[in-house]
């Protein structure tokens, strides 16, 4: 019981917390005023010696400041344990006093980047559904310190008796650098180079503002417009662009992949799942089994010839689902056997195998037909407008086939399976999604149809849960109504918590 | 042990298609109706500025525009008054039901014991008419949750009570 009584006072976090703080102060400000030093270097030699002093001594009352502050904002965070609760007091002029009861908990994450690594202390975040981002952020406690924390409020939570769960266990899942390789090369490229792209448009629009600011906006355009004048005259480069663009896609790809899930460990301990990963920023997650909602199992056909899947939780978050990416968790680089562990863990002796497949009414088949000659026309129209040439349809002998078989493909992926307590959904393309969802999980049920779903007898179902919604499109009436009713009854004779 | 979802008897657990659901009170297609027609209001009040301050040379026959915004008035007023019989909903020992929609049609249902919380509107023109609109919240992305419009005040007032009783019971 002595960590309880370890932090029934009001405490502070480690004094390296400072460091931390002001590092953080310090790289939020150059963030935001990158530009200003930018622009200081540039005319340099332009400016006067008088006024340098000034810039100077500015400068420096700055970093004193903002040390200053720093040091504030340590000396007013307080944290403490009480009555099952976690409470916070923070601000320097503005004081927050927040209080968590421990059941309302969903994760507590242990976080290193370089500097916490160096000064060798843990940033400790505590997170509830609530908000987006981590309710309570402790920036510095050292590593005994944080695990202590960390026991004092799962011990609690998981009201179990036995205290001394602790030993180390073998490891549920460990990949190695190899292993992350082939993860890496079997990611979704695409998306990669997509993302890339979102950053250096991000940094482009940075850059031409400064040259904005600087008149100098025509001089960047014309450098542009040159080369991609020359560019559009010459096949081999386009090509060559082409090669270049998929080789820093796979790069990117492995970038993110080897920073993200460095040294990727998962421990099965109790009722949770600890993961441990990352390479720069060292991240470890403790997902509580309870309060999974439910998880995607994913799959593409290089990863099949691998063996490997990757897992999705999906946990309860509050507002619209899609902001919060970063609170989904995700193991990579799953084997089938561990995949199976895990199921079971957070399902266990829930059975799918042997049951067979429910699919989609051909309706659905219709329906993405239509959408997809919609976005076909569309897709024509926006290309003929743009380019003004006959020419350019000749783009649809390659797009229709393309079109046909990825809705063909996508079609026959589409299906649903369950047994007492537990739905699965499968779906996807080129990559295979399967969801699974309890049913007490469900927080509400809808049956949709369209006056033309109607005429043929077949509706969607779709289940919200706290985590977002999960579809099944376009099945018989009946089927849809039997599961609307099953799922029902599920939930409301459930006497499970869902979270 | 289950081989597939058709060896479970169905029949053992209770069937929202067979229930009756109850219609909202007509009062509330009055209130629909003064939606609709201050919208077309404020259009037709705009359109008559616009042509006789002659901003816009469209058309050199302006009756047409009138007409076609008539036109449209009408098939709104009749879509809003199927769409109004459509309406129903149904509360239930452990749940609560809504339906509704003429070209997209939905059900949904929401347990009792996944409500965060219940809420009462009232409009400005429903008030005079003694209505209000019935929402209630689950977890997560609430945003397409329960909301029945056009209640009784007394009666919203007791699903209400009846819900938190549930729910505390």
């Amino acid at each position: 019981m002595d960590n309880i009584d370890r932090f029934s006072n009001f405490r502070r976090q480690s004094k390296k917390g400072i460091l931390v703080i002001y590092l953080n102060i310090l790289y939020k400000a150059f963030k935001a005023f990158w530009f200003l030093l930018f622009l200081f270097i540039q005319k340099f030699s332009k400016i006067s010696e008088s006024t340098l002093l000034y810039i100077y001594i500015g400068v420096f009352a700055l970093l004193v400041f903002l040390l200053i502050r720093a040091f504030l904002i340590f000396k007013n965070f307080q944290f403490k344990i009480e009555n099952k609760h976690f409470i916070l007091q923070k601000g320097i002029l503005k004081k927050t006093h927040t209080s968590i009861p421990f059941d309302r908990i969903q994760n507590i994450n242990f976080k290193q980047n370089i500097i916490q690594q160096i000064i060798d202390v843990h940033e400790v975040n505590i997170e509830t559904a609530g908000s987006s981002k981590a309710e309570i952020s402790i920036k510095a406690l050292s590593f005994k310190e944080a695990s202590a924390l960390k026991q004092a409020i799962t011990i609690f939570d998981e009201m179990t008796t036995t205290a001394n769960i602790k030993t180390e266990e073998k490891p549920l899942l460990q990949i190695g650098f190899a292993a992350l390789m082939k993860v890496s090369f079997t990611e979704n490229h695409l998306q990669s180079l997509l993302l890339l792209f979102a950053v250096l448009l991000g940094f482009y629009q940075q850059i031409s503002d400064l040259f904005d600011g600087l008149g100098k906006q025509d001089l960047l355009d014309n450098y542009i417009t040159e080369n991609a004048s020359s560019l559009e005259n010459n096949v081999i480069l386009i090509i060559g662009f082409l090669i270049i663009l998929s080789v820093i896609a796979v790069l990117s790809s492995t970038v993110r992949v080897v920073l993200r899930h460095f040294n990727l460990t998962v421990f099965v301990k109790n009722n949770a799942l600890e993961i441990y990963q990352g390479f720069t920023t060292k991240k470890s997650v403790i997902l509580k089994k309870d309060k999974v909602q439910h998880i995607t199992i994913s799959q593409n056909p290089i990863k099949k010839k691998f063996g490997i899947s990757f897992i999705n939780f999906k946990q309860a978050i509050s507002g619209k689902v899609e902001n919060k990416k970063d609170k989904v968790i995700k193991i990579v680089g799953c084997q089938l056997s561990q995949v199976a562990v895990i199921k079971n863990l957070l399902f266990p002796s829930e059975n799918l195998e042997g049951i067979h497949k429910n699919f989609s009414t051909s309706y659905y088949r219709v329906r993405l037909y239509l959408r997809g000659a919609l976005m076909l026309f569309i897709l024509n129209t926006l290309l003929y407008v743009v380019i003004q040439s006959n020419q350019v349809l000749w783009i649809n002998t390659v797009l229709i086939p393309v079109f046909i078989l990825s809705i063909e493909v996508s079609f026959k992926k589409r299906y649903y399976l369950f047994n007492k307590e537990l739905l699965l959904v499968g779906q996807g393309t080129i990559e295979t999604h399967k969801t699974y969802l309890p049913f007490f999980k469900v927080q509400h049920v809808k049956l949709k149809q369209t006056i033309f779903q109607a005429k043929n007898n077949v509706a969607d179902v779709i289940f919200q849960t706290a985590s977002g919604k999960i579809k099944i499109p376009c099945i018989q009436l009946e089927k849809a109504q039997q599961i609307y009713n099953y799922t029902l009854f599920k939930v409301e004779t459930s006497q499970k918590s869902w979270m | 042990m289950t081989d597939s979802f058709q060896n479970i008897a169905v029949t053992s657990f209770p069937d929202i298609i067979k229930i009756d659901f109850k219609s909202i009170s007509n009062k509330y297609l009055k209130v629909i109706l003064i939606h609709v027609f201050l919208v077309f209001l404020i259009l037709f009040v705009a359109l008559l500025i616009t042509d006789y301050s002659g901003v816009f040379k469209i058309l050199e026959n302006t009756i047409w525009l009138y007409l076609i915004v008539f036109i449209v008035f009408i098939a709104v007023v009749a879509i809003k008054s199927i769409g109004f019989k459509k309406m129903k909903y149904v509360v239930r020992e452990k749940d609560i039901s809504y339906k509704k929609g003429v070209f997209f049609r939905s059900l949904t249902t929401v347990p009792f014991n996944r409500i965060q919380h219940i809420e009462i509107d009232e409009g400005p023109v429903s008030r005079f008419f003694n209505l209000v609109s019935l929402s209630v919240f689950t977890a997560g992305d609430s945003s397409d949750d329960l909301k029945i419009s056009g209640l009784l005040k007394e009666e919203a007032q007791q699903i209400k009570e009846f819900i938190s009783n549930k729910i505390d019971g």
